[in-house]
């Protein structure tokens, strides 16, 4: 079915999708461990997510990282798979808890998300490298799955008010409609904000 | 609907498919492989994607190796092919004769062999073939050899005398009796042609051991220096040193590996070419540098000179380092490998950290 | 924020924790009783036994055959060595004792070869 409003929007994530994959990959992080970011991409993934579900969060996720490698010229590089791998899991588990769960607010979930990427990261670096002694990052790459979850889950929420304000975001509309409430009072009523 | 959803299904599995694909092929394989060549034994791991041009590269880099071990070989006995394809025999029959044509390896080798010559001021020399023999090492019976015939010989030892003309490719020794000894090049400049045998063949990553004398290329599978640890000279089983190295070469030598017993005196096999006995001034020495074959010839050299006079040339020359552990027990290395070395010194060593 | 999300950041750490808690009592047991390792004997290219290197083993010898002949080789406990070999300068004897992975006896007129096997420190020693 096509739903033009779905296309745009879509496309709009993916394109910023895109934009924050490369930018991001242009930050220093002040820590000397390979994989950890801020994981500012993410943050789309999720909107996309909610807005439209699991099909529509993975078909971002995968488009941007495609389209970002494409851009970076590092397509089908290890540094490449470890991004994809990460894009897709963080994706995979943002989805199940935004579907099965209502306790979690955006920073919750995208905190989740986070420590998913970097553990998808470390999975696919281990299948690349056959070297169990990567597995010293583990404790690492959760620890900072906590802090860069927080900042970008922080930025998402009030990301999500202000656009919502403008109202630029009518993404639940039927659900909403049908419930006679706007989609912050949604996602207010699911915990998401 | 449904059909949007299997063909999403469909393009999930496939990129599912496609990546694990890309995980298994990019995974990096480890082919190894040992031979005895050259008076020792040569082991050589290279690290790739595919199985069969590792396989392939690292027959290359043998067949490189035991090209140069032919030309250089200066053992065989007369008469036999192995005596007639080695320019050194031919080189060493006709001596004081006339000159010998010879590969452009062999003269390389002995290029190099003279100039490290005269920035020693004598302290190497390929020419040391007629000492050599005269202690026998590598023969059953290695034994002092009295002062007067140690003399004799001495007389024969002269890298002046060692005519390398390259426009011709000849070389001729000047003196009957004169005799070429590349013990301390060949392996070296053998294992640094192996190197780019490997990298001919598209090799990013390897490591080849030609008997303690270690080449690497790249950085190590783990993608960080590769470690390589620096034997204690005179505890076997414990390491002095722990070197990080990327694209060079750490030859060692050591008066602790190749000797004999007599008289109550260890005499090991790296002579001084100017008293004809085994130099004294150092155990062990480390030379650090890109090119295999110049790092086989500066250990010898600087195992030669005085830690002191070894330690000032190293620094005059570019690209090269020097781990040392000195006869009275001093640990010292040039500046170059502060960061890159991790002294593990024992008990009967001194590092001293200023140097 | 929700109390969830808190809990799931407690969770988290609670996770790192205990893995770097694994990981240090795992390093803690390997180094305490060094895990048995084994040593291969290989004569003229081809591997020709294989032995284990446990700390309470006993003394053995037994005769490899190398190119100029059979060399005798003692294993106690988890050490190896080369006691008798018939090559001119005794290089591989005068090596004396090796236990730890990476270690190797070289014999090369005898084309013989003991390796101790296992995760070696270093990726090469220069001697």
């Amino acid at each position: 079915m096509f739903n033009t409003r779905r296309l745009v929007f879509l496309s709009v994530l993916i394109a910023m999708g895109t934009v924050l994959h490369v930018v991001e990959g242009m930050v220093p992080v002040p820590l000397p461990i390979p994989g950890v970011k801020l994981g500012l991409a993410n943050m789309v993934t999720l909107i996309a997510l909610h807005s439209y579900g699991a099909r529509d969060g993975v078909t971002v996720a995968v488009a941007r990282v495609l389209l970002g490698s494409l851009i970076g010229g590092v397509f089908l590089s290890p540094g490449f798979l470890l991004s994809l791998t990460g894009a897709v899991s963080s994706t995979l588990i943002m989805a199940l808890l935004l579907k099965y769960s209502d306790c979690f607010s955006v920073i919750g979930i995208s905190m989740a998300g986070a420590v998913g990427h970097n553990m998808g990261q470390l999975l696919a670096a281990f299948l690349l490298l056959q070297n169990k002694s990567i597995f010293f990052y583990l404790p690492v790459l959760l620890m900072a799955g906590i802090p860069t979850g927080l900042f970008t889950g922080y930025i998402l929420k009030s990301l999500l008010e202000r656009v919502e304000r403008l109202g630029i975001l009518r993404i639940y509309e039927d659900d909403a409609a049908s419930r006679n409430l706007g989609p912050m009072g949604l996602m207010k009523e699911k915990n998401l904000l | 609907m449904r059909k949007q959803r299997a063909l999403f299904a469909l393009v999930c599995l496939l990129l599912g498919a496609v990546s694990a694909g890309l995980l298994l092929g990019q995974r990096t394989r480890e082919y190894k492989s040992d031979q005895f060549l050259m008076d020792t034994l040569v082991s050589i791991r290279v690290y790739g994607k595919d199985a069969d041009k590792l396989r392939e590269a690292v027959a290359a880099a043998y067949a490189e190796m035991h090209r140069i071990a032919d030309l250089a070989d200066g053992f065989p006995q007369p008469g036999t092919t192995a005596y007639r394809i080695s320019d050194v025999c031919r080189i060493n029959e006709q001596a004081g004769l006339k000159p010998v044509s010879a590969d452009k390896d062999v003269i390389a080798m002995l290029t190099l062999a003279k100039k490290y010559h005269s920035l020693s001021e004598g302290a190497f020399d390929v020419t040391i073939g007629p000492v050599m023999d005269l202690w026998g090492f590598g023969r059953n019976d290695p034994q002092v050899p009295p002062p007067g015939r140690l003399g004799e010989a001495l007389a024969l030892v002269g890298s002046k005398d060692l005519v390398v003309n390259e426009r011709e490719q000849t070389v001729f020794l000047r003196k009957a009796g004169m005799k070429l000894d590349l013990g301390a090049v060949a392996k070296g400049y053998a294992t640094e042609k192996a190197i780019q045998a490997l990298k001919r063949h598209g090799i990013e990553k390897a490591l080849i051991d030609a008997g303690g004398n270690i080449r690497v290329l790249g950085k190590s599978r783990r993608d960080i220096p590769w470690r390589i640890g620096i034997k204690d000279p005179r505890k076997a089983d414990a390491l002095t040193a722990v070197l990080a190295l990327e694209d060079s070469a750490a030859v060692t030598s050591g008066d602790y590996y190749r000797y004999f017993e007599a008289g109550g005196k260890r005499w090991h096999h790296i002579l001084d070419p100017r008293t004809g006995y085994p130099a004294a001034e150092n155990m062990s020495v480390t030379a650090v540098t890109a090119d295999a074959g110049l790092a086989d010839v500066l250990s010898t050299v600087f195992f030669v000179l005085k830690p002191e006079k070894a330690l000032e040339l190293a620094e005059k020359l570019e690209g090269v380092d020097l781990f040392l552990v000195a006869d009275d027990g001093r640990i010292l290395h040039t500046p170059g490998l502060r960061g890159r070395v991790e002294v593990k010194a024992g008990e009967g060593y001194r590092h001293d950290q200023g140097r | 924020m929700t109390r969830a999300d808190r809990y799931l950041a407690a969770g988290i750490l609670l996770i790192a924790i205990l893995s770097v808690a694994l990981f240090y009592y795992r390093s803690s047991l390997s180094s305490g009783k060094a895990a048995s390792v084994g040593a291969v004997i290989s004569a003229q290219g081809k591997i020709v036994r294989k032995i284990d290197l446990s700390p309470g083993g006993g003394k053995t010898t037994f005769l490899v055959s190398g190119r100029l002949g059979p060399a005798t080789v003692e294993v106690e406990g988890k050490r190896v060595r080369m006691v008798d070999a018939p090559c001119p300068e005794r290089i591989c004897i005068k090596q004396g004792w090796i236990e730890n992975p990476g270690e190797s006896i070289v014999c090369v007129p005898g084309e013989t070869v003991i390796h101790v096997e296992g995760a070696a420190p270093v990726d090469a020693v220069t001697r």
